[in-house]
């Protein structure tokens, strides 16, 4: 494919016009602007701080984030910006439409999960120390719900954290650096502070400055948000490495005297992080491609579970267990069927069912409902809780880690299901290469 | 005399600036020696952890460089103080967790391009030591640039590495002798195994620095990073 020549130079007079505008902005109007073989830093017209400032101008409003690595050994001309541009922006386009504005060539634009990580609250609590806490029955937890133990943050841990520390193990493990990012995209349904878990990881994580940060709501579905955001930007050629981090601490929000240990009794603390990256789809890319989503919301569940602030500072729970127990079972099997109808890949063929778990009494339900092993359902919430946004996030990750121990030809699909109040659901599935079907992408 | 235990060695064009901790009664505070005639020195045969004593005149000084002190006569070294130890006393001189703490004044973000400055009227100081929660180097075009985020949360970006250690470590991992692909060696280096060892170490500490007053502004920099680069790490990358 051969960029037609109106592209080229229309890309050629974009960057012409921001390399200009942000030497004026330097140097100001009055200065005329020097030939492009002039070093601009042994002419002494930028110093080394005013030189760095005009290109990380340059950065922010081309879009090109790796000028100034691109410019290492080069000469301070404007004719070595032009060719780091040139070369940063390599690939031909393919057509002459969508602008290159908002398509950036040679971007594979399949979303890929390339690495993943899980930090889970340092504190293991047996259930029956929960039990005690709410003044609930010893032994309710295990015995109606099927949690052993949960995790609750140590003292020094919160959301940044936790989050932080997954994100860092899955920059390091991916050997992405921090600077490669394009998006943060965090999802969270116990941090509500400003700023917002997103910009604080930005800063916390220090990625470059036109990283852009985004919080995606959803609770419990949030991961499946934040993943259909990360891939419609890496479709939409906008972006080539997402960094989704989901991070729950219920342990500080749902606290007995706050809440009933019926609910806040089932929930515990912890973190996740997902790289997303674009690729072509070729074996060379690695990773699970992320396919559709499909998402919706049942609303005559929507009194099951309702939580708001009260005027007193507390929390108003309103929490019909049974009845959220029985939507979510007949949701979570809706949603895999239209996962398996969307996909084509019969869920028998699925490796893995990475999906929110209630509870694991709930979760040896779900498989008895839909006929499937519940083996193929990494049993996360046992031991940790019900983590929230991170628990179909803490599974997924799982599921991952599995996978990742067989020969690439006999990874099998990966089904993601899960459900916020609402009553919203929301789906996808993970595939491998040739695992894609027609009714795919 | 004065005693004097050298802490900053950082290097502004073709000269060195160097501070050093002085203890005055219960107090420790940061000096700067000064030739009679410059800013700077064009040779300083010491080490950061030396301890000197030389012959320093408080002139006045203006804002914010109100460390000051013209040195009267030579340098003479009476001691040395090991790194940890170093860092140690520096967490007893100037520190502030949060961004106006630093320089006791606002500091304002370059509206036009990269990096951050304070007016020179504003700041009560030009030299602070800071904790952080996180810190990048990269060369950005061949200018070695520091990201950092303090303990309150709040980043700094883009600013220019004036640590003579750092700087000199930097040019030799550059240097030809070193074999090819050296660029992309250093930054991956920068990026990964960098991270590690200064985040982990247990004396990880960061003194940021304000140039001379320049087109009416004073620039942040980052005058010292400890740990100090080890000749070791060169056989990382």
């Amino acid at each position: 494919m051969v960029p037609s020549l109106s592209s080229s130079l229309r890309v050629r007079e974009m960057w012409i016009r921001i390399v200009e505008q942000c030497f004026r902005r330097e140097l100001g109007d009055s200065i005329s602007l020097p030939d492009d073989t002039v070093d601009l830093i042994e002419a002494g017209i930028l110093d080394s701080m005013s030189w760095v400032s005009f290109l990380r101008g340059v950065e922010i409003a081309s879009g090109v984030s790796d000028l100034g690595s691109a410019l290492n050994e080069q000469p301070a001309t404007f004719a070595s910006v032009f060719a780091a541009l040139q070369q940063v922006d390599s690939k031909p386009l393919e057509q002459d439409d969508p602008p290159p504005e908002f398509v950036r060539p040679g971007r594979g634009n399949l979303a890929l999960i390339t690495g993943s990580s899980l930090a889970l609250a340092s504190r293991v609590v047996p259930s029956e120390e929960i039990d005690r806490a709410f003044g609930m029955p010893i032994g309710k937890l295990r015995h109606r719900a099927g949690i052993e133990s949960l995790a609750y943050a140590a003292e020094g841990e919160n959301e940044l954290t936790l989050g932080a520390k997954a994100a860092e193990e899955t920059l390091r493990g991916t050997s992405c650096g921090a600077h490669e990012l394009d998006w943060i995209i965090a999802t969270s349904e116990t941090h509500h502070n400003y700023p917002l878990l997103a910009a604080q990881l930005h800063s916390r994580l220090l990625v470059r400055e036109n990283c852009g940060a985004l919080d995606v709501g959803g609770a419990c579905l949030g991961l499946l948000n934040a993943l259909a955001v990360a891939r419609s930007l890496i479709g939409s050629g906008a972006a080539q490495n997402i960094l989704v981090v989901t991070a729950d601490v219920h342990s500080r929000t749902l606290t007995p005297g706050r809440v009933k240990g019926e609910f806040g009794g089932l929930f515990g603390d912890g973190a996740t992080a997902f790289l997303l990256r674009g690729g072509n789809g070729t074996e060379s890319d690695g990773g699970y491609r992320v396919g559709e989503f499909l998402f919706g919301c049942a609303g005559q569940y929507a009194a099951a579970i309702q939580v708001s602030d009260d005027l007193e500072g507390g929390l108003a729970v309103r929490f019909d267990g049974d009845a959220l127990s029985r939507a979510a079972i007949t949701r979570l099997e809706k949603t895999i069927s239209a996962v398996e109808s969307r996909s084509g890949i019969p869920r028998a063929a699925v490796g893995y069912f990475a999906t929110h778990q209630p509870n694991p009494r709930l979760l040896t339900l779900l498989a008895k409902q839909c006929g499937v092993s519940p083996q193929a359902f990494p049993p996360i919430c046992r031991t940790s809780g019900n983590l929230g946004s991170s628990m179909c996030a803490a599974a997924l990750h799982t599921a991952l880690q599995s996978a990742s121990q067989l020969p690439v030809a006999e990874r099998k699909p990966i089904f993601l299901a899960s459900l916020g109040p609402g009553l919203l659901f929301g789906g996808t599935w993970l595939s491998i290469g040739d695992q894609r079907t027609e009714a795919g992408d | 005399m004065t005693k004097l235990l050298i802490t900053e060695i950082t290097r502004m064009g073709p000269a060195f600036c160097i501070i050093g901790l002085q203890r005055e009664k219960d107090e420790i505070h940061s000096v700067r020696p000064i030739p009679s005639s410059a800013n700077g020195w064009r040779y300083f045969p010491h080490q950061r952890g030396d301890i000197l004593e030389c012959s320093l005149m408080q002139l006045p000084a203006a804002k914010p460089h109100i460390e000051d002190r013209v040195s009267t006569r030579g340098f003479w070294k009476s001691a040395e103080m090991p790194e940890p130890e170093t860092v140690t006393w520096l967490r007893k001189a100037e520190l502030s967790p949060t961004l106006p703490g630093l320089f006791g004044c606002a500091v304002r973000e370059n509206k036009r391009g990269s990096g951050h400055y304070v007016m020179p009227g504003e700041a009560q100081r030009s030299i602070c030591g800071c904790d952080t929660q996180n810190l990048r180097l990269e060369l950005c075009a061949n200018e070695l640039r520091a990201t950092l985020v303090l303990s309150s949360g709040e980043v700094l970006r883009d600013l220019p590495v004036v640590d003579h250690n750092w700087r000199g470590f930097v040019e030799q991992a550059l240097s030809p002798e070193r074999g090819a692909n050296r660029m992309n060696r250093l930054e991956r280096f920068l990026n990964s195994q960098f991270h590690y060892k200064i985040l982990s170490c247990p004396h990880h500490f960061v003194r940021l620095g304000l140039t001379r007053p320049y087109h009416e502004v004073c620039w942040l920099m980052l005058d010292t990073l400890f740990p100090l680069p080890k000749p070791e790490w060169f056989e990382e990358f």
